[in-house]
């Protein structure tokens, strides 16, 4: 059976469903003995959720208004990388 | 996806029109802007960088989009072309690209912010611990400590827990093997984690007696 440092090195990956079938079972054989990664794992589903929570940011007004302009004029007007005013 | 699919140099390519996308670029882009936002916030960490590189990409898709074979994979690719652009804004700034050596151990690599909660305990009387710590983080804090994440680390970091893309996905958008890929995830991971604590310690949002 893996230990627990093998645990927790697959546990983001885990919840990823990044892990193949093997190492997945391998990983949940582990949590059914182990209290203790049981609650790292529940731990890391929190902080992967607040860490995407967070990570959403709304385009800012006067961007969106430069980049309409540049999708409505096809980009002709602006040319050689950025689009500042 | 697959990484064949993304050409993100924005150069021209071979003439594919007779394969060109249906739908126009504007429409299709749109459907992208904020989370193309908010990749650029993150993978540059300032805002102003971030609205350069967000039309600087436009501007390159906007000339590969005809070479784009598959519509449903434009978000890879939109993130993609954000990538080599965020490189070559940082190339054209004087900047080092943030390159890493893979041989080396970083002491992060070993860090488990569970473990250190449990051993530092910063609130004794509390029966979620662990949670309690999470709730002392606002969306700038977070903002700060994945900014201090190696950018080689946090942009694996940013494409699979941010944007929801498979492991696979986010290395093709990165143009990495599938391992290299795994491991920076790895210690981008570890990273926040260690990041985390040390934030929450150096502005006083846990009281520790000595620093682990």
């Amino acid at each position: 059976m893996i230990d627990c440092t093998e645990a927790v090195r697959r546990m983001w990956a885990y919840l990823d469903h990044a892990l193949e079938r093997g190492p997945a079972e391998e990983f949940e054989t582990h949590l059914d003995a182990c209290q203790r990664c049981c609650g790292e794992l529940e731990f890391s589903r929190h902080l992967k959720g607040m860490a995407a929570s967070t990570g959403s940011e709304a385009l800012p007004d006067p961007l969106r208004r430069r980049i309409d302009l540049l999708l409505e004029g096809g980009g002709l007007p602006i040319e050689g990388g950025t689009a500042r005013d | 996806m697959s990484a064949a699919v993304i050409d993100a140099t924005g150069q021209a390519g071979p003439d594919r029109t007779a394969g060109a996308p249906a739908r126009p670029f504007a429409g299709v882009a749109r459907e992208h802007l904020d989370g193309l936002y908010g990749y650029c916030v993150r993978l540059t960490s300032d805002r102003t960088e971030a609205e350069d590189l967000v039309q600087d990409t436009l501007l390159r898709a906007m000339r590969a989009y005809p070479q784009l074979r598959d519509e449903n994979s434009v978000k890879g690719w939109l993130f993609a072309i954000a990538t080599n652009g965020w490189r070559d804004l940082c190339r054209a700034r004087g900047r080092e690209v943030p390159t890493v050596s893979l041989d080396g151990s970083d002491p992060d690599d070993e860090f488990s912010l569970f473990a250190t909660l449990a051993i530092e305990d910063p609130f004794p009387y509390s029966d979620e611990l662990h949670l309690d710590f999470l709730r002392l983080f606002h969306d700038e804090d977070v903002h700060e400590v994945f900014a201090r994440i190696n950018p080689v680390f946090r942009a694996p970091l940013i494409l699979t827990t941010i944007h929801g893309f498979s492991c696979k996905e986010a290395a093709g958008i990165l143009d990495v093997p599938l391992g290299t890929l795994l491991s920076r995830l790895h210690r981008g991971r570890k990273q926040l984690e260690r990041g985390m604590w040390d934030y929450a310690v150096n502005n006083g949002l846990v009281e520790v007696g000595d620093e682990p």
